[in-house]
């Protein structure tokens, strides 16, 4: 356990090192972005891979986010640490208003729900005067690639933090699991289903809406395509399945791989932008099929078959005289 | 006021069509307690194909229609079982699972088509799609496309040959067991697997069906598929989760619905009437209108 501990205090200490070394902005903006990326994979996993309810409409929550911070800063003129706790809030709230009816269904209702409420909102956003319409917003631009840098790596490191505490650390972690094993018995043992998956589905929405935020303000421009389209949704579900759902190293893995995969796909074969779409699809059937513990499922499945062939056997005198433990 | 039956006629014709896509999706639901999420995909793709077919045989998309049943219900069977292998594995959440494959499956077809037939909308044009009638009384005036009455006879017709096909044959009866109790049925000497593939193909092929009718009354591309996922979790959650006679009902009203949208107030706010009607009714009654739902 302690091993795993330094290995993410010293990397945190590396990517904090990061700007000083890399001078090259372009380089930079993708370090960034692929920090984002890890940020909303595993806020999509904290409500998929725990609770076992699909979230396919996480990039409503990602745009809300990034709305909010636009309006509040265009509209009211506020500074942009004041609206980031209220893209926070907005993006919540919107996660009592969807899951109070669907998280007290199977997790199929919630699927469909969550999909069906991210094409609703893009549409509006698609229709409203106030947000620009499919022109989008522009937002004061502030262009400090470092500042961009060490907010999102912090923002991300918090929310890693949280819910490693939450989830791996504290009660909640245990309840969300015991739900998603037996919701039945659970509710024998207390619980109630209903409100523990609504905590998580606010865990997993609250932070969500933040990166929106930030993400806004770092770009300076946002429109329904790009924050609310279902490119959001899309690369999240990729990252957390392929990564491995229910973990949280998992979908931080499966984000820097797919992020890394695409930059370079786009990059090189800009072309055939949509071609991105079927490997997506494929790595997710693939994934499952294949895979279905995901990559990091899998790794650390193999690793610990592997420790445990390697303890030695317990010596047959041992075991006729009683002593089983060596 | 002179715009109301208009509105009404419209919407129970598109409603009609709606039904078949919303039947197929809910047996596949009864049977192999699936969410496809590539519903929409489905009927895209068959609306492609019957848009070549048409290109290259001039044939009328109401005579291609068998034909395009016949493929479509093919490859269902033949991807079925690996839907199958998804959704009845060991370990995981297998319901999860397949709900997290069947969007994968979407994603690739979207793209496919995207990669393949590109972004331009098209339409199928069939001999009678200039035509319609006209019905005037006093001063109400209504038009009725000819195309959109034979996609509202077509469905009844899919429908009541469903109907006959579950309530009166061998395969039929078999389907309704498989749906009611998996073990049990299985004990009866039912053939869960086979019994599941063919209904899949059935599902897919009425789908691809579909598209085709949608098509040729409205126009059709490579990025259709989302909306009309979307409509088809509408009726079949509004219906009942796996209940089907829930279901014409569910679509007439979806009809109503997006046609006074379009007459009355502004479409580009029918995707959220539709949310809104979705959620009021998954908070006041999770297993649908009828309470029949599973």
């Amino acid at each position: 356990m302690s091993r795993k501990y330094l290995l993410l205090i010293l990397s945190f200490g590396a990517l904090l090192a990061v700007p000083s070394v890399i001078h090259d902005t372009f380089f930079l903006r993708i370090i960034t972005e692929a920090i984002l990326w890890i940020g909303l994979a595993i806020s999509w996993d904290v409500l998929a891979g725990y609770t076992g309810y699909l979230n396919f409409g996480h990039g409503a929550f990602f745009g809300i986010g990034a709305y909010t911070t636009a309006l509040l800063m265009k509209l009211c003129g506020w500074s942009f640490f004041l609206a980031l706790p209220f893209a926070g809030l907005a993006a919540g709230a919107l996660a009592v208003i969807a899951g109070i009816p669907t998280l007290r269904l199977k997790g199929a209702y919630f699927a469909i729900a969550t999909w069906a409420l991210s094409r609703a909102i893009q549409q509006v956003a698609l229709v409203m005067d106030i947000t620009g319409g499919p022109d989008g917003m522009r937002l004061p631009t502030f262009l400090h690639p470092d500042f961009f840098y060490y907010l999102m790596l912090g923002v991300v490191a918090a929310i890693f933090a949280l819910y490693w505490f939450l989830l791996e650390k504290a009660p909640f972690g245990l309840k969300v699991k015991a739900i998603r094993e037996d919701d039945q018995s659970a509710m024998s043992l207390g619980l109630n289903p209903t409100w523990i998956k609504l905590q998580a589905f606010i865990l997993s929405a609250v932070p969500t809406g933040i990166l929106g935020a930030i993400y806004a303000y770092w770009i300076t421009y946002i429109d329904p395509a790009s924050v609310l389209g279902d490119l959001v949704t899309d690369q999240a579900v990729v990252m957390a399945v392929f990564g491995g759902l229910g973990t949280l190293i998992g979908p931080a893995i499966g984000a820097i791989i797919i992020y890394l995969f695409k930059t370079y796909f786009w990059a090189y074969l800009s072309d055939y932008q949509v071609l991105y779409l079927i490997i997506l699809g494929g790595v997710i059937a693939a994934s499952v099929v294949f895979l279905p513990n995901g990559l990091w499922g899998t790794i650390s499945g193999y690793l610990q078959t592997r420790n445990a062939v390697k303890q030695k056997p317990v010596p047959q005198e041992k075991i006729d005289k009683g002593v089983h433990h060596v | 006021m002179e715009l109301l039956p208009q509105a009404t006629v419209d919407g129970l014709l598109i409603g009609g069509i709606y039904i078949t896509i919303a039947i197929g999706f809910s047996l596949a639901y009864g049977v192999m307690h699936i969410i496809d999420f590539a519903v929409g995909e489905w009927i895209m793709l068959g609306a492609f194909l019957g848009y070549y077919l048409n290109l290259w045989s001039v044939l009328d998309p109401f005579i291609l229609l068998p034909a395009i049943f016949l493929v479509f219900a093919v490859i269902g069977y033949l991807i079925q079982p690996l839907v199958y292998r998804v959704i009845s594995g060991k370990k995981g959440n297998p319901v999860l699972m397949g709900l997290v494959f069947t969007f994968g499956l979407a994603l690739m077809f979207r793209g496919a088509a995207l990669t393949g037939f590109g972004f331009y909308s098209h339409s199928i044009p069939s001999a009678i799609s200039q035509d319609s009638f006209f019905i005037e009384m006093g001063s109400v005036f209504i038009t009725i496309p000819y195309v959109r009455l034979a996609g509202l006879l077509y469905a009844i017709a899919i429908t009541l040959v469903l109907h006959f096909v579950l309530k009166k044959t061998d395969f039929g009866r078999a389907v309704r067991a498989l749906s009611q109790h998996r073990e049990a049925s299985g004990l009866m000497g039912i053939n869960a697997k086979r019994i599941s593939s063919y209904v899949y193909g059935i599902y897919v092929g009425l789908s691809a069906m579909t598209g085709v009718i949608i098509g040729s009354i409205f126009t059709l591309n490579a990025q259709m598929g989302g909306e009309y996922t979307i409509l088809a979790f509408f009726i079949v959650v509004l219906a009942g989760m796996g209940y089907l006679a829930g279901v014409p009902w569910a679509a007439f009203l979806l009809g109503l619905v997006q046609s006074f949208f379009l007459i009355y107030l502004n479409p580009s706010y029918t995707l959220m009437a539709v949310f809104g009607i979705l959620f009021t009714i998954l908070l006041i009654s999770p297993k649908g209108l009828f309470g029949r739902g599973v």
